[in-house]
């Protein structure tokens, strides 16, 4: 449980950039998710913080302290890898148990076997415990990731993506438990991650790395609803924001060049005309994918609406932003 | 169009032949391939193996041929486990075994862990290291001869220079205390280099993120080394012990050339007493029976041994 602080971090690989003048709070008990495509440097930032890669410039502090002299055994931290990373020698129980049989911790035997059974029934991996690590299953293996970092209690957890390889009812029930865990041991988590209910459900903190570089951090309320540019926007919401011609629909701001439409910003039934070219039902609600003026445009509709391929509806805006040449917002 | 294998080989094989060979089946044609390799191994694997076994029973001596072969039944082998002089080479031959893998695996594997570890040039010391191994075993022990050489080798000189005691005070060939550790200080010069080779190839499949785990799940470089780094090369280990324990167990040239199984028979190891028992004595039968026990021993120790390591990849 700490506070953690990234100050103007960088880091390159010879000519790659890996982060750059990265800088962050990580307040006590934050959950930050940190969203960017590949290779934008997100698994770089956590390896930073972990102590296993050093920062070419800049400074980390956890708890007021700087820990740039510290190894990873110091800095308390742990890691749910990328790519799991367990012991393939040993079976998953010893796994489990490898954190906690540090001769830093002295945990009695009673006390070990009861942290890998808690863990191990919240994660569903009861039945494999004395599986080796290496016959399990792509899933398996990275619950056991989580597993290794559960059942510490660190200053900060670091996950890797820690919910890819899961399937979809796994991935929610986990979901809400590693949330649970935040908020009764109040712990403070950085976490990867692609998909986006992950983040908007989860995440106290948002983070967006571009190129290597935060573009913005903040609430996921405030990064949904103002987003510094084009490229954030595209990072949260689906379907994705449309991104249209700013004069499209007139009265654009001056200086704007595009204009970002995300589904609630759309108004239908008056407006410009655009034609549908393809229905989509998915269930609880309707896509429509639309062509504008030669722009295409996803618009989202309630399930039961009666419109098919072929027809036209008009379109307007409202509360729409706006964005410049640069895909920088425009106010 | 039809393209089989059978079709394709029948084609550009002439006529005659051509049809058989259509009218084989996979099967068929599996057993004509393999068959070649299964007659020379019958021939010069399996039959001598069984007509070893049948002489080990008889009295015959290769170098009478005409003599009528009397079937004696287990005398022979009851004469070689009760022979001293035959206890005294297996012995020699443990002593060999022994320090030879320790000092192979102890050294071999350190050489490895050193190598391993990033710095410039670790190349070019990988090709220097393992240059001994690709010596042959007969200009090893006649160059180590020379090196040995109480006036003139430089392996004297070297003590001598180390340790102060007189270089043309002993001999490692000569003497009777000496020359075991003689024969065990140059087979380690020369097959601790492949035992390295082995461990290096152990130590390169672990990848870096294990330790990079265990350094977050807090584990001191000295943990790390025991749970991850012994484990992960283990089974490449026991291998190289495998490989040498054999190859060492039959150890015949390099010793021959270096001490020829002297002072007295200090050094005679079994495979040089066999010899010496088959085609100097001419004791054919008896040496049969020794080559069956010899073959017996190896094969017992090594499947025992083929287990333990099949369990250790296990785990
Ligand atoms: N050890 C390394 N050596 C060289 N380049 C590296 C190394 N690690 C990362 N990089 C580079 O740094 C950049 C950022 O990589 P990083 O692994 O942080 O991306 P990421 O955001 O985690 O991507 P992904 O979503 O695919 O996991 C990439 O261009 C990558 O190629
Ligand atoms: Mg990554």
């Amino acid at each position: 449980m700490a506070e953690v602080v990234l100050e103007n971090l960088s880091k390159s690989f010879g000519d790659t950039v890996g982060v750059e003048d990265i800088s962050m709070r990580i307040p006590d008990g934050a959950f930050v998710v940190i969203l960017g495509p590949t290779g934008a440097g997100k698994t770089t930032t956590l390896r930073l913080i972990a102590g296993l890669e050093a920062p070419d410039q800049g400074d980390i502090f956890i708890n007021g302290q700087s820990v740039l002299a510290l190894n990873p055994a110091q800095r308390d931290v742990t890691v749910v890898f990328q790519q799991y990373s367990l012991y393939p020698h040993l079976s998953v129980r010893e796994n489990l148990a490898f954190p906690l049989r540090s001769p830093l911790l002295k945990t009695p035997q009673e006390e070990i076997d009861r942290k890998i059974k808690e863990v191990a029934e919240v994660l569903h991996i009861e039945h494999k415990l004395d599986n080796k690590a290496v016959e399990l299953s792509g899933g398996e293996m990275q619950r056991v990731a989580i597993g290794r970092a559960l059942v510490r209690e660190p200053n900060i957890y670091l996950m890797d993506e820690p919910l890819s390889s899961l399937d979809a009812k796994l991935r929610a029930e986990l979901r809400i438990e590693l949330k649970r865990i935040h908020q009764s041991l109040g712990a403070t988590l950085l976490y990867v991650t692609h998909d986006q209910i992950e983040a908007m459900s989860m995440a106290t903190h948002i983070g967006v790395l571009q190129n290597g570089k935060l573009v913005q951090f903040g609430s996921p309320r405030e990064i949904y609803n103002n987003p510094v540019s084009q490229y954030v926007a595209e990072r949260l919401g689906s379907p994705r924001i449309n991104v249209l011609p700013a004069d499209l629909f007139g009265n654009a701001p001056k200086g704007a060049k595009t204009i970002g439409l995300r589904t609630e910003h759309i108004v239908l039934g008056r407006g410009v005309k655009g034609r549908v070219n393809r229905v989509e039902h998915l269930g609880d609600h309707t896509r429509l994918h639309m062509s504008l003026a030669g722009n295409d445009l996803i618009v989202v509709m309630d399930p039961h609406n009666p419109v098919s391929r072929g027809d036209t509806l008009a379109i307007s805006p409202e509360n729409p932003i706006y964005f410049d040449a640069n895909g920088i917002r425009v106010l | 169009m039809s393209s089989s294998p059978m079709e394709c080989a029948a084609k550009v094989t002439p006529r005659p032949l051509a049809n058989s060979i259509r009218g084989l089946s996979d099967r068929g044609i599996a057993w004509l391939f393999v068959a070649p390799t299964i007659f020379l191994l019958l021939a010069i694997n399996i039959f001598p193996l069984i007509w070893t076994i049948y002489l080990s029973f008889t009295n015959f001596r290769a170098n009478r041929i005409g003599r009528e072969v009397k079937f004696i039944g287990l005398r022979n082998y009851e004469r070689i486990l009760s022979d001293p002089d035959i206890w005294q080479t297996m012995q020699a031959t443990a002593h060999f075994l022994l320090w030879t893998l320790f000092f192979q695996v102890l050294i071999g594997f350190t050489l490895a862990w050193l190598i391993n570890r990033k710095f410039k040039g670790n190349d070019m010391w990988t090709t220097i290291i393992v240059l001994p191994m690709m010596l042959s075993p007969a200009v090893v022990g006649n160059f180590w001869k020379f090196l040995y050489h109480p006036q003139t080798g430089l392996f004297n000189y070297v003590v001598q220079f180390f340790t102060g005691v007189d270089s043309s005070s002993f001999s490692m060939i000569g003497d009777v205390s000496l020359a075991p550790w003689a024969i065990v200080i140059v087979d380690t010069w020369m097959w601790t280099p492949f035992v390295m080779l082995i461990c290096l190839a152990g130590l390169r499949s672990i990848p870096d993120y294990l330790y990079e785990a265990a350094s977050v799940d807090r584990a001191s470089k000295w943990r790390q080394f025991w749970t991850i780094t012994i484990p992960m090369v283990l089974p490449f280990l026991m291998l190289a012990v495998l490989f040498r324990g054999i190859e060492n167990f039959k150890m015949f040239d390099l010793v021959v050339q270096l001490t020829g199984g002297g002072p007295g028979s200090i050094t005679e190891l079994t495979s040089i007493n066999l010899k010496r028992e088959a085609f100097e004595k001419w004791r054919t039968g008896y040496a049969s029976a020794y080559a069956v026990i010899l073959f017996v021993t190896v094969f017992g120790l090594a499947s025992i041994y083929v287990k333990a390591l099949n369990k250790v990849k296990e785990r």
